[in-house]
Protein backbone atom coordinates (compact mmCIF):
# COMPACT_ATOMS: atom_id res chain seq x y z
CA UNK A 1 0.00 0.00 0.00
CA UNK A 2 1.43 3.55 -0.57
CA UNK A 3 1.70 5.63 3.07
CA UNK A 4 -0.26 8.80 3.38
CA UNK A 5 1.95 11.52 1.86
CA UNK A 6 1.72 13.39 5.05
CA UNK A 7 2.30 10.17 6.91
CA UNK A 8 4.93 11.40 9.51
CA UNK A 9 2.64 14.66 9.89
CA UNK A 10 -0.55 11.96 10.59
CA UNK A 11 1.06 9.58 13.28
CA UNK A 12 2.41 13.06 15.12
CA UNK A 13 -0.82 14.76 15.32
CA UNK A 14 -1.60 11.60 17.55
CA UNK A 15 1.52 12.44 19.91
CA UNK A 16 3.26 9.30 18.23
CA UNK A 17 7.08 10.61 18.83
CA UNK A 18 9.20 7.41 17.67
CA UNK A 19 7.76 6.37 14.46
CA UNK A 20 11.62 6.92 13.54
CA UNK A 21 14.11 5.00 15.41
CA UNK A 22 18.00 5.77 15.28
CA UNK A 23 17.35 7.25 12.14
CA UNK A 24 15.63 4.04 10.73
CA UNK A 25 11.81 3.91 9.86
CA UNK A 26 9.58 2.28 12.72
CA UNK A 27 5.96 2.72 12.07
CA UNK A 28 5.85 1.29 8.35
CA UNK A 29 2.53 1.62 6.69
CA UNK A 30 3.77 0.66 2.67
CA UNK A 31 2.54 -2.70 3.75
CA UNK A 32 -0.29 -3.93 5.82
CA UNK A 33 -1.78 -7.51 6.94
CA UNK A 34 -5.27 -8.21 5.64
CA UNK A 35 -6.62 -10.95 8.16
CA UNK A 36 -10.46 -12.50 7.93
CA UNK A 37 -12.64 -12.39 11.02
CA UNK A 38 -12.45 -16.32 11.16
CA UNK A 39 -8.99 -16.28 11.46
CA UNK A 40 -8.67 -13.53 14.15
CA UNK A 41 -11.16 -15.09 15.65
CA UNK A 42 -10.19 -18.44 15.64
CA UNK A 43 -6.20 -18.31 15.08
CA UNK A 44 -5.19 -15.64 17.60
CA UNK A 45 -8.17 -14.48 19.74
CA UNK A 46 -9.59 -17.91 21.07
CA UNK A 47 -5.77 -19.43 21.52
CA UNK A 48 -4.18 -16.46 23.06
CA UNK A 49 -6.85 -16.75 26.04
CA UNK A 50 -6.05 -20.17 26.28
CA UNK A 51 -3.01 -19.72 26.38
CA UNK A 52 -3.47 -17.40 29.15
CA UNK A 53 -5.67 -20.15 30.87
CA UNK A 54 -2.69 -22.54 30.84
CA UNK A 55 -0.23 -19.66 32.09
CA UNK A 56 -2.55 -19.42 35.22
CA UNK A 57 -2.77 -23.10 35.86
CA UNK A 58 1.17 -23.14 35.82
CA UNK A 59 1.79 -20.23 37.92
CA UNK A 60 -0.55 -22.29 40.84
CA UNK A 61 2.00 -25.35 39.56
CA UNK A 62 5.12 -23.17 39.99
CA UNK A 63 4.14 -21.20 43.31
CA UNK A 64 3.82 -24.45 44.77
CA UNK A 65 7.37 -26.12 43.81
CA UNK A 66 10.92 -24.55 44.93
CA UNK A 67 12.16 -26.77 42.14
CA UNK A 68 10.33 -24.82 39.30
CA UNK A 69 11.12 -21.37 41.03
CA UNK A 70 14.57 -22.24 41.18
CA UNK A 71 14.70 -23.09 37.49
CA UNK A 72 13.33 -19.94 36.62
CA UNK A 73 16.22 -18.37 38.37
CA UNK A 74 13.40 -16.31 40.71
CA UNK A 75 15.34 -15.03 43.68
CA UNK A 76 14.30 -17.30 46.90
CA UNK A 77 13.74 -14.07 49.00
CA UNK A 78 10.99 -13.24 46.47
CA UNK A 79 9.30 -16.51 46.47
CA UNK A 80 6.46 -15.33 49.41
CA UNK A 81 5.90 -12.01 47.45
CA UNK A 82 5.06 -13.64 44.79
CA UNK A 83 3.02 -16.26 46.45
CA UNK A 84 1.18 -13.55 48.25
CA UNK A 85 0.25 -11.29 45.19
CA UNK A 86 -1.39 -14.57 43.76
CA UNK A 87 -2.92 -15.53 46.95
CA UNK A 88 -4.53 -11.81 46.96
CA UNK A 89 -5.65 -12.22 43.74
CA UNK A 90 -3.85 -9.20 42.49
CA UNK A 91 -5.18 -7.96 39.07
CA UNK A 92 -2.80 -7.58 36.24
CA UNK A 93 -3.34 -5.12 33.71
CA UNK A 94 -1.50 -6.12 29.94
CA UNK A 95 0.46 -8.00 28.66
CA UNK A 96 1.70 -9.44 24.87
CA UNK A 97 1.95 -13.36 23.62
CA UNK A 98 4.52 -13.02 20.84
CA UNK A 99 3.04 -15.91 17.76
CA UNK A 100 4.44 -17.19 14.77
CA UNK A 101 1.52 -17.57 12.28
CA UNK A 102 0.94 -17.94 8.36
CA UNK A 103 -2.62 -18.26 8.04
CA UNK A 104 -1.96 -22.24 8.01
CA UNK A 105 -2.46 -24.06 10.51
CA UNK A 106 -2.09 -22.67 14.69
CA UNK A 107 -0.41 -19.91 16.17
CA UNK A 108 2.75 -20.54 17.59
CA UNK A 109 3.61 -19.25 21.04
CA UNK A 110 7.26 -17.64 20.46
CA UNK A 111 7.47 -16.03 23.85
CA UNK A 112 5.38 -14.33 26.20
CA UNK A 113 6.14 -10.61 27.11
CA UNK A 114 3.97 -10.83 30.17
CA UNK A 115 5.77 -8.45 32.19
CA UNK A 116 6.82 -5.29 30.47
CA UNK A 117 5.42 -5.15 26.60
CA UNK A 118 6.17 -1.67 24.63
CA UNK A 119 4.04 -1.04 20.69
CA UNK A 120 1.12 -0.56 23.00
CA UNK A 121 0.47 3.00 21.78
CA UNK A 122 1.28 2.43 18.22
CA UNK A 123 -0.87 -0.09 18.32
CA UNK A 124 -4.09 1.27 20.04
CA UNK A 125 -4.07 4.64 18.65
CA UNK A 126 -1.60 4.78 16.01
CA UNK A 127 -2.96 1.80 13.79
CA UNK A 128 -6.41 2.25 14.55
CA UNK A 129 -6.42 5.98 13.08
CA UNK A 130 -4.31 4.49 9.80
CA UNK A 131 -7.10 2.40 9.38
CA UNK A 132 -10.04 5.14 9.99
CA UNK A 133 -8.16 7.04 7.29
CA UNK A 134 -7.67 4.46 4.98
CA UNK A 135 -11.32 3.82 4.85
CA UNK A 136 -11.74 7.19 4.55
CA UNK A 137 -9.70 7.63 1.73
CA UNK A 138 -10.80 4.63 -0.21
CA UNK A 139 -7.48 2.73 0.05
CA UNK A 140 -9.15 0.19 1.88
CA UNK A 141 -12.80 -0.75 1.10
CA UNK A 142 -15.42 0.43 3.50
CA UNK A 143 -16.72 -2.30 6.26
CA UNK A 144 -12.88 -3.13 7.10
CA UNK A 145 -12.14 -3.96 10.39
CA UNK A 146 -9.22 -4.20 13.08
CA UNK A 147 -8.32 -6.75 16.13
CA UNK A 148 -8.05 -3.78 18.41
CA UNK A 149 -10.17 -2.44 20.87
CA UNK A 150 -7.13 -1.71 23.19
CA UNK A 151 -7.91 1.80 23.98
CA UNK A 152 -11.26 1.01 25.35
CA UNK A 153 -10.11 -2.21 27.74
CA UNK A 154 -7.33 -0.64 29.07
CA UNK A 155 -9.38 2.46 30.38
CA UNK A 156 -12.09 0.08 31.68
CA UNK A 157 -9.17 -2.34 33.14
CA UNK A 158 -7.76 0.79 34.82
CA UNK A 159 -10.30 1.68 36.38
CA UNK A 160 -10.75 -1.84 37.92
CA UNK A 161 -7.26 -2.60 39.22
CA UNK A 162 -7.81 -1.54 42.47
CA UNK A 163 -10.81 -0.52 45.03
CA UNK A 164 -11.76 1.37 46.05
CA UNK A 165 -11.74 3.14 42.39
CA UNK A 166 -10.89 6.10 41.61
CA UNK A 167 -7.31 5.68 43.64
CA UNK A 168 -4.18 7.03 43.12
CA UNK A 169 -1.51 5.58 40.14
CA UNK A 170 1.60 6.13 40.02
CA UNK A 171 3.36 5.53 36.98
CA UNK A 172 7.03 4.89 36.33
CA UNK A 173 9.72 3.96 33.18
CA UNK A 174 13.53 4.36 33.53
CA UNK A 175 15.08 8.08 31.73
CA UNK A 176 16.57 8.26 28.66
CA UNK A 177 14.20 5.90 26.91
CA UNK A 178 11.73 7.31 24.12
CA UNK A 179 10.00 4.05 23.33
CA UNK A 180 8.85 3.50 27.16
CA UNK A 181 8.17 7.00 28.24
CA UNK A 182 5.71 6.93 24.97
CA UNK A 183 3.96 3.67 26.44
CA UNK A 184 3.91 4.90 30.05
CA UNK A 185 2.34 8.59 28.80
CA UNK A 186 0.07 6.93 26.48
CA UNK A 187 -1.04 4.80 30.17
CA UNK A 188 -0.94 7.67 31.84
CA UNK A 189 -3.81 9.12 29.86
CA UNK A 190 -5.90 6.55 29.67
CA UNK A 191 -5.51 6.21 34.01
CA UNK A 192 -7.00 9.94 33.66
CA UNK A 193 -9.73 8.81 31.26
CA UNK A 194 -10.45 6.03 33.97
CA UNK A 195 -10.96 9.17 36.57
CA UNK A 196 -7.49 8.04 38.23
CA UNK A 197 -5.42 10.64 40.52
CA UNK A 198 -2.15 9.60 37.70
CA UNK A 199 1.40 10.78 38.52
CA UNK A 200 4.77 9.76 36.56
CA UNK A 201 7.87 9.80 38.01
CA UNK A 202 11.14 8.14 36.92
CA UNK A 203 12.84 4.93 38.46
CA UNK A 204 15.86 6.76 39.33
CA UNK A 205 13.71 9.12 41.37
CA UNK A 206 11.62 6.69 43.41
CA UNK A 207 12.86 6.88 47.22
CA UNK A 208 11.95 5.43 50.09
CA UNK A 209 10.24 7.00 53.03
CA UNK A 210 10.77 6.59 57.13
CA UNK A 211 7.86 4.16 57.16
CA UNK A 212 8.52 1.91 54.68
CA UNK A 213 6.69 3.03 51.87
CA UNK A 214 8.00 4.33 48.58
CA UNK A 215 7.96 8.27 47.25
CA UNK A 216 7.96 9.96 44.18
CA UNK A 217 10.38 12.27 42.93
CA UNK A 218 7.69 14.97 44.98
CA UNK A 219 7.95 12.36 47.83
CA UNK A 220 4.42 11.71 47.57
CA UNK A 221 4.07 7.63 48.79
CA UNK A 222 3.43 5.42 45.76
CA UNK A 223 0.49 3.36 47.01
CA UNK A 224 -0.10 1.73 43.30
CA UNK A 225 2.66 2.01 40.64
CA UNK A 226 2.90 0.52 36.95
CA UNK A 227 6.14 -0.29 37.00
CA UNK A 228 7.74 -0.23 32.83
CA UNK A 229 10.80 -1.86 34.68
CA UNK A 230 11.13 -5.47 34.77
CA UNK A 231 10.69 -7.64 38.11
CA UNK A 232 13.89 -9.65 37.62
CA UNK A 233 15.54 -5.99 38.24
CA UNK A 234 13.77 -4.69 41.27
CA UNK A 235 13.85 -8.20 42.66
CA UNK A 236 17.58 -7.93 42.37
CA UNK A 237 18.79 -3.90 42.79
CA UNK A 238 19.06 -2.09 46.29
CA UNK A 239 15.15 -1.67 47.28
CA UNK A 240 14.83 -5.00 46.41
CA UNK A 241 14.51 -5.87 50.42
CA UNK A 242 12.07 -2.91 50.77
CA UNK A 243 9.50 -4.45 47.80
CA UNK A 244 7.80 -6.89 50.10
CA UNK A 245 7.20 -4.49 53.17
CA UNK A 246 6.34 -1.48 50.76
CA UNK A 247 2.52 -1.98 51.13
CA UNK A 248 2.39 -1.04 47.44
CA UNK A 249 0.09 -2.64 44.89
CA UNK A 250 2.21 -2.90 41.90
CA UNK A 251 1.18 -3.37 37.89
CA UNK A 252 2.20 -5.82 36.48
CA UNK A 253 1.60 -7.58 39.51
CA UNK A 254 4.33 -9.64 41.12
CA UNK A 255 3.28 -13.18 39.91
CA UNK A 256 3.68 -11.72 36.55
CA UNK A 257 7.36 -12.74 37.34
CA UNK A 258 7.03 -16.18 36.64
CA UNK A 259 5.18 -15.62 32.82
CA UNK A 260 7.79 -13.12 31.51
CA UNK A 261 10.58 -15.34 32.07
CA UNK A 262 11.36 -18.11 28.88
CA UNK A 263 11.80 -20.88 31.15
CA UNK A 264 7.91 -20.55 30.58
CA UNK A 265 8.18 -21.71 27.24
CA UNK A 266 9.75 -25.21 28.47
CA UNK A 267 7.63 -25.69 31.66
CA UNK A 268 4.24 -24.86 29.42
CA UNK A 269 5.36 -27.70 27.02
CA UNK A 270 6.34 -30.12 30.34
CA UNK A 271 2.61 -29.18 31.04
CA UNK A 272 1.08 -29.81 27.72
CA UNK A 273 3.07 -31.62 25.34
CA UNK A 274 1.56 -31.41 21.56
CA UNK A 275 -0.19 -28.55 22.39
CA UNK A 276 -1.73 -26.95 19.15
CA UNK A 277 0.05 -23.27 20.71
CA UNK A 278 2.83 -24.62 21.72
CA UNK A 279 6.74 -25.38 20.42
CA UNK A 280 8.31 -27.87 21.66
CA UNK A 281 10.83 -26.23 24.38
CA UNK A 282 12.94 -27.33 26.90
CA UNK A 283 15.80 -25.95 29.61
CA UNK A 284 19.19 -26.61 28.59
CA UNK A 285 20.87 -29.35 29.51
CA UNK A 286 18.00 -31.66 29.81
CA UNK A 287 18.46 -34.51 27.88
CA UNK A 288 14.73 -34.65 26.05
CA UNK A 289 16.71 -31.30 24.47
CA UNK A 290 18.20 -34.00 21.65
CA UNK A 291 14.64 -34.45 20.27
CA UNK A 292 14.36 -31.25 19.38
CA UNK A 293 14.54 -30.19 15.54
CA UNK A 294 17.92 -29.75 13.99
CA UNK A 295 16.41 -25.94 13.43
CA UNK A 296 15.69 -24.82 17.13
CA UNK A 297 16.12 -21.18 19.45
CA UNK A 298 18.86 -21.20 21.97
CA UNK A 299 16.99 -18.22 24.55
CA UNK A 300 18.52 -16.41 27.48
CA UNK A 301 15.58 -16.91 30.58
CA UNK A 302 15.67 -13.19 30.51
CA UNK A 303 16.32 -11.46 27.13
CA UNK A 304 14.37 -8.31 25.59
CA UNK A 305 13.96 -7.12 22.44
CA UNK A 306 15.54 -10.26 20.95
CA UNK A 307 19.00 -9.92 22.64
CA UNK A 308 21.15 -13.18 22.82
CA UNK A 309 18.88 -15.02 20.63
CA UNK A 310 20.04 -17.50 18.38
CA UNK A 311 19.00 -19.62 15.79
CA UNK A 312 20.76 -22.71 15.23
CA UNK A 313 20.11 -25.43 12.22
CA UNK A 314 22.44 -28.67 12.65
CA UNK A 315 24.56 -26.91 14.65
CA UNK A 316 25.26 -23.79 12.63
CA UNK A 317 24.41 -20.33 14.24
CA UNK A 318 22.00 -18.70 11.39
CA UNK A 319 21.47 -15.76 13.00
CA UNK A 320 21.92 -14.16 16.44
CA UNK A 321 21.48 -11.26 18.45
CA UNK A 322 24.63 -9.93 21.14
CA UNK A 323 23.54 -8.71 23.99
CA UNK A 324 23.93 -8.98 27.85
CA UNK A 325 21.75 -11.44 28.99
CA UNK A 326 21.99 -15.21 29.92
CA UNK A 327 23.90 -15.49 33.59
CA UNK A 328 19.97 -17.05 34.21
CA UNK A 329 20.34 -20.30 31.75
CA UNK A 330 19.12 -20.47 28.54
CA UNK A 331 15.93 -22.99 26.85
CA UNK A 332 16.00 -24.44 23.80
CA UNK A 333 12.64 -24.27 21.75
CA UNK A 334 11.83 -25.42 18.06
CA UNK A 335 12.04 -22.97 15.46
CA UNK A 336 8.60 -22.19 14.17
CA UNK A 337 8.10 -24.03 11.30
CA UNK A 338 4.49 -21.05 10.39
CA UNK A 339 6.54 -18.15 11.35
CA UNK A 340 5.22 -15.67 8.22
CA UNK A 341 8.25 -14.77 5.81
CA UNK A 342 8.82 -14.02 2.43
CA UNK A 343 12.04 -12.38 0.24
CA UNK A 344 12.32 -9.57 2.25
CA UNK A 345 11.03 -10.39 5.64
CA UNK A 346 10.06 -12.41 8.38
CA UNK A 347 6.54 -11.28 10.37
CA UNK A 348 5.92 -11.49 14.27
CA UNK A 349 2.42 -11.66 15.31
CA UNK A 350 1.97 -9.71 19.01
CA UNK A 351 -1.56 -10.65 20.73
CA UNK A 352 -2.27 -8.28 23.21
CA UNK A 353 -4.13 -8.99 26.67
CA UNK A 354 -5.88 -6.32 28.69
CA UNK A 355 -7.05 -7.90 32.26
CA UNK A 356 -6.14 -11.41 30.40
CA UNK A 357 -8.76 -10.81 27.29
CA UNK A 358 -7.18 -11.23 24.28
CA UNK A 359 -8.08 -7.52 22.62
CA UNK A 360 -6.18 -6.40 20.16
CA UNK A 361 -3.39 -7.06 17.16
CA UNK A 362 -0.04 -6.19 16.30
CA UNK A 363 2.62 -6.77 13.84
CA UNK A 364 6.72 -6.48 13.75
CA UNK A 365 8.51 -7.01 10.52
CA UNK A 366 12.20 -8.09 10.98
CA UNK A 367 14.58 -9.00 7.81
CA UNK A 368 15.94 -11.79 10.46
CA UNK A 369 13.90 -14.33 11.91
CA UNK A 370 14.37 -12.76 15.52
CA UNK A 371 12.53 -10.22 15.93
CA UNK A 372 14.42 -7.01 17.50
CA UNK A 373 14.42 -3.55 18.57
CA UNK A 374 14.93 -2.98 14.96
CA UNK A 375 12.06 -4.36 13.81
CA UNK A 376 9.20 -2.21 12.01
CA UNK A 377 5.97 -1.20 12.97
CA UNK A 378 3.07 -2.08 10.45
CA UNK A 379 -0.37 -2.10 10.74
CA UNK A 380 -3.11 -4.92 10.09
CA UNK A 381 -7.00 -5.05 9.44
CA UNK A 382 -10.05 -7.07 8.86
CA UNK A 383 -11.00 -7.46 5.33
CA UNK A 384 -14.63 -6.45 4.97
CA UNK B 1 -16.64 -4.58 15.96
CA UNK B 2 -13.24 -5.75 17.00
CA UNK B 3 -11.61 -2.25 17.41
CA UNK B 4 -12.62 0.70 19.84
CA UNK B 5 -15.21 2.73 18.90
CA UNK B 6 -13.67 6.24 19.91
CA UNK B 7 -10.43 7.33 21.14
CA UNK B 8 -9.45 10.25 23.08
CA UNK B 9 -6.17 11.73 23.99
CA UNK B 10 -5.39 14.12 26.23
CA UNK B 11 -1.96 14.97 25.43
CA UNK B 12 -2.30 15.08 21.40
CA UNK B 13 -5.92 16.88 22.39
CA UNK B 14 -7.47 14.41 20.04
CA UNK B 15 -11.02 12.77 20.21
CA UNK B 16 -11.17 10.67 17.03
CA UNK B 17 -14.51 8.77 16.61
CA UNK B 18 -14.97 5.50 15.18
CA UNK B 19 -16.76 5.54 11.57
CA UNK B 20 -19.10 2.75 11.71
CA UNK B 21 -19.40 1.56 7.90
CA UNK B 22 -22.79 -0.29 7.65
CA UNK B 23 -22.50 -3.03 4.42
CA UNK B 24 -24.00 -1.10 2.11
CA UNK B 25 -24.15 2.54 3.77
CA UNK B 26 -22.18 5.68 2.94
CA UNK B 27 -20.34 6.73 5.32
CA UNK B 28 -19.45 10.65 6.73
CA UNK B 29 -16.62 11.95 5.05
CA UNK B 30 -15.95 14.84 7.48
CA UNK B 31 -12.97 14.70 10.07
CA UNK B 32 -14.69 17.23 12.46
CA UNK B 33 -15.24 16.13 15.81
CA UNK B 34 -18.78 15.86 16.39
CA UNK B 35 -18.69 17.47 19.79
CA UNK B 36 -20.76 20.26 20.18
CA UNK B 37 -20.32 22.66 23.65
CA UNK B 38 -23.58 24.19 23.05
CA UNK B 39 -27.10 23.95 20.71
CA UNK B 40 -25.51 27.44 18.63
CA UNK B 41 -22.39 25.73 18.24
CA UNK B 42 -23.94 22.62 16.58
CA UNK B 43 -26.25 25.26 14.19
CA UNK B 44 -23.27 26.84 13.63
CA UNK B 45 -21.33 23.92 12.16
CA UNK B 46 -23.10 23.26 9.35
CA UNK B 47 -22.84 19.82 9.65
CA UNK B 48 -26.44 19.39 11.07
CA UNK B 49 -29.59 20.55 10.03
CA UNK B 50 -31.39 22.76 12.57
CA UNK B 51 -33.79 20.58 13.61
CA UNK B 52 -31.27 17.46 13.81
CA UNK B 53 -29.25 20.06 16.37
CA UNK B 54 -32.31 20.71 18.55
CA UNK B 55 -33.53 16.61 18.77
CA UNK B 56 -29.97 15.75 19.45
CA UNK B 57 -30.11 18.56 22.12
CA UNK B 58 -33.21 17.71 23.75
CA UNK B 59 -31.67 13.93 23.53
CA UNK B 60 -28.49 14.82 25.45
CA UNK B 61 -30.61 17.17 27.82
CA UNK B 62 -32.87 14.28 28.83
CA UNK B 63 -30.11 12.23 29.19
CA UNK B 64 -28.39 14.41 31.16
CA UNK B 65 -30.82 14.27 33.35
CA UNK B 66 -31.49 10.64 33.92
CA UNK B 67 -27.65 9.38 33.51
CA UNK B 68 -25.75 12.83 35.21
CA UNK B 69 -24.98 12.11 39.37
CA UNK B 70 -27.72 13.94 41.99
CA UNK B 71 -26.60 15.51 44.69
CA UNK B 72 -28.48 17.04 47.51
CA UNK B 73 -26.75 20.06 47.70
CA UNK B 74 -24.89 22.96 45.40
CA UNK B 75 -21.61 22.55 47.59
CA UNK B 76 -21.72 18.91 47.60
CA UNK B 77 -22.06 18.84 43.73
CA UNK B 78 -19.41 22.00 43.49
CA UNK B 79 -16.76 19.59 45.70
CA UNK B 80 -17.00 17.34 42.47
CA UNK B 81 -17.41 19.60 39.50
CA UNK B 82 -15.98 22.47 40.48
CA UNK B 83 -17.40 25.99 41.24
CA UNK B 84 -20.28 27.11 39.37
CA UNK B 85 -20.21 23.83 37.64
CA UNK B 86 -23.71 22.52 39.05
CA UNK B 87 -27.37 23.77 38.04
CA UNK B 88 -30.91 22.72 39.93
CA UNK B 89 -33.10 20.52 38.01
CA UNK B 90 -36.36 18.37 39.18
CA UNK B 91 -36.05 14.98 38.68
CA UNK B 92 -38.76 12.30 40.14
CA UNK B 93 -40.43 15.34 41.10
CA UNK B 94 -37.32 16.04 43.41
CA UNK B 95 -35.67 18.77 43.63
CA UNK B 96 -31.32 17.51 43.03
CA UNK B 97 -28.42 19.34 41.87
CA UNK B 98 -26.60 18.07 38.96
CA UNK B 99 -23.29 18.94 37.16
CA UNK B 100 -24.17 21.07 34.41
CA UNK B 101 -24.59 19.80 30.83
CA UNK B 102 -21.47 21.18 29.17
CA UNK B 103 -21.63 19.67 25.60
CA UNK B 104 -23.07 16.99 23.95
CA UNK B 105 -20.84 14.30 21.44
CA UNK B 106 -22.67 12.39 18.69
CA UNK B 107 -20.85 9.13 16.92
CA UNK B 108 -19.94 10.61 13.86
CA UNK B 109 -22.17 8.12 11.89
CA UNK B 110 -25.13 8.23 13.99
CA UNK B 111 -25.43 12.17 13.73
CA UNK B 112 -27.54 11.96 11.08
CA UNK B 113 -28.94 9.08 11.67
CA UNK B 114 -30.44 7.04 14.62
CA UNK B 115 -28.26 6.99 18.34
CA UNK B 116 -28.84 9.04 21.25
CA UNK B 117 -26.24 11.86 21.81
CA UNK B 118 -23.91 11.38 24.82
CA UNK B 119 -24.40 14.46 27.00
CA UNK B 120 -21.32 15.94 28.54
CA UNK B 121 -20.51 17.08 31.65
CA UNK B 122 -17.85 19.71 33.10
CA UNK B 123 -14.54 18.13 34.15
CA UNK B 124 -14.41 16.84 37.95
CA UNK B 125 -11.99 18.47 39.98
CA UNK B 126 -10.05 15.29 40.35
CA UNK B 127 -9.01 15.50 37.07
CA UNK B 128 -8.75 18.92 36.83
CA UNK B 129 -7.49 19.95 40.44
CA UNK B 130 -8.07 23.94 41.57
CA UNK B 131 -4.92 25.70 40.83
CA UNK B 132 -3.03 23.37 38.53
CA UNK B 133 -1.18 24.56 36.60
CA UNK B 134 -1.55 22.31 33.50
CA UNK B 135 -2.89 24.68 30.63
CA UNK B 136 -6.26 22.40 30.52
CA UNK B 137 -6.91 22.50 33.85
CA UNK B 138 -6.87 26.56 34.10
CA UNK B 139 -8.55 26.73 30.73
CA UNK B 140 -11.36 24.03 32.36
CA UNK B 141 -11.91 25.84 35.20
CA UNK B 142 -11.86 29.66 33.98
CA UNK B 143 -14.39 28.31 31.01
CA UNK B 144 -16.41 26.63 33.47
CA UNK B 145 -19.91 28.15 34.61
CA UNK B 146 -22.65 26.39 32.71
CA UNK B 147 -25.35 26.79 34.64
CA UNK B 148 -29.15 27.41 33.36
CA UNK B 149 -30.97 24.78 31.93
CA UNK B 150 -28.27 23.04 29.14
CA UNK B 151 -26.32 26.29 29.08
CA UNK B 152 -23.27 26.29 27.15
CA UNK B 153 -19.80 25.20 28.38
CA UNK B 154 -17.02 26.85 27.50
CA UNK B 155 -15.84 29.20 25.08
CA UNK B 156 -13.89 29.14 21.90
CA UNK B 157 -13.22 25.83 20.16
CA UNK B 158 -9.84 24.25 21.42
CA UNK B 159 -7.84 21.80 21.00
CA UNK B 160 -7.56 20.46 25.06
CA UNK B 161 -10.88 20.73 25.99
CA UNK B 162 -12.02 19.01 29.22
CA UNK B 163 -14.68 17.42 29.83
CA UNK B 164 -16.21 14.33 32.26
CA UNK B 165 -18.81 11.73 31.13
CA UNK B 166 -22.03 10.74 32.95
CA UNK B 167 -20.01 7.62 34.24
CA UNK B 168 -17.26 9.67 35.71
CA UNK B 169 -14.76 8.76 32.82
CA UNK B 170 -12.38 12.28 32.01
CA UNK B 171 -12.45 13.03 28.11
CA UNK B 172 -9.45 14.76 26.43
CA UNK B 173 -8.35 15.81 30.26
CA UNK B 174 -5.13 16.14 31.46
CA UNK B 175 -4.15 15.23 35.32
CA UNK B 176 -3.00 18.05 37.54
CA UNK B 177 0.88 18.10 39.13
CA UNK B 178 -0.18 19.54 42.22
CA UNK B 179 1.97 16.98 45.00
CA UNK B 180 0.51 16.78 48.57
CA UNK B 181 2.38 16.87 51.59
CA UNK B 182 4.13 14.19 52.75
CA UNK B 183 4.32 13.74 56.64
CA UNK B 184 6.85 11.07 56.26
CA UNK B 185 10.77 11.63 55.67
CA UNK B 186 12.14 10.38 52.76
CA UNK B 187 15.17 8.29 53.49
CA UNK B 188 16.90 7.14 50.42
CA UNK B 189 16.65 7.57 47.09
CA UNK B 190 17.77 6.23 43.76
CA UNK B 191 17.22 2.03 44.85
CA UNK B 192 16.08 1.58 41.52
CA UNK B 193 17.22 1.82 37.87
CA UNK B 194 20.75 0.70 38.42
CA UNK B 195 20.64 -2.60 36.25
CA UNK B 196 19.11 -0.25 33.52
CA UNK B 197 22.18 1.61 33.72
CA UNK B 198 24.76 -1.24 33.69
CA UNK B 199 22.74 -2.22 30.47
CA UNK B 200 22.43 -0.25 27.04
CA UNK B 201 19.50 -2.38 25.95
CA UNK B 202 15.49 -1.76 26.81
CA UNK B 203 13.97 -2.13 29.83
CA UNK B 204 10.76 -2.96 28.23
CA UNK B 205 9.95 -5.86 24.87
Amino acid sequence: MAPRPDWQTQVERLGFAFHTIDGETYWDESTAYAFTLDEIERDIEAPSEAIEQLCFAFIEKALASDEILTKLAIPAAHWDFIRESWQRGDRNLYGRLDLAYDGRGPAKLLEYNADTPTALFESSVVQWDWLEQAMARGALPAGCDQFNSLHERLIAALGQLREPSPYRLHLTCVQNSNEDKGTVDYLMDCAVQAGLDARFTFVEEIGLLSDGRFCDGANQPIETLFKLYPWEWLFRERYAGNLATSRCQFIEPPWKAILSNKGLLACLWDMEPDHPNLLPAFFEGDPRCSGLSPRHVRKPLYSREGANITLIERGQVLDQDDGPYGAEGFILQDAAPNLFGSARHYAVLGSWLVASQACGLCVREDASPITKNTSRFVPHYIEA
Amino acid sequence: MKRSTQIGLAAAGVLLVATYWGRSGSPDQSEDSLVYNSLAECRAGGRLTSTQCDQRFREASANHLRDAKKFTSTSACETEYGSGSCQSAVWNGAPVIVPALAGFMLARSLAQGGGAAQPLLPPTRQAFPPGSQAPECQQARSSSGGGGGGGGYGGGRSSSRAYSTTSGAALVARSGTASGVATTSTTSRGGFGSTARSYSSSSSS
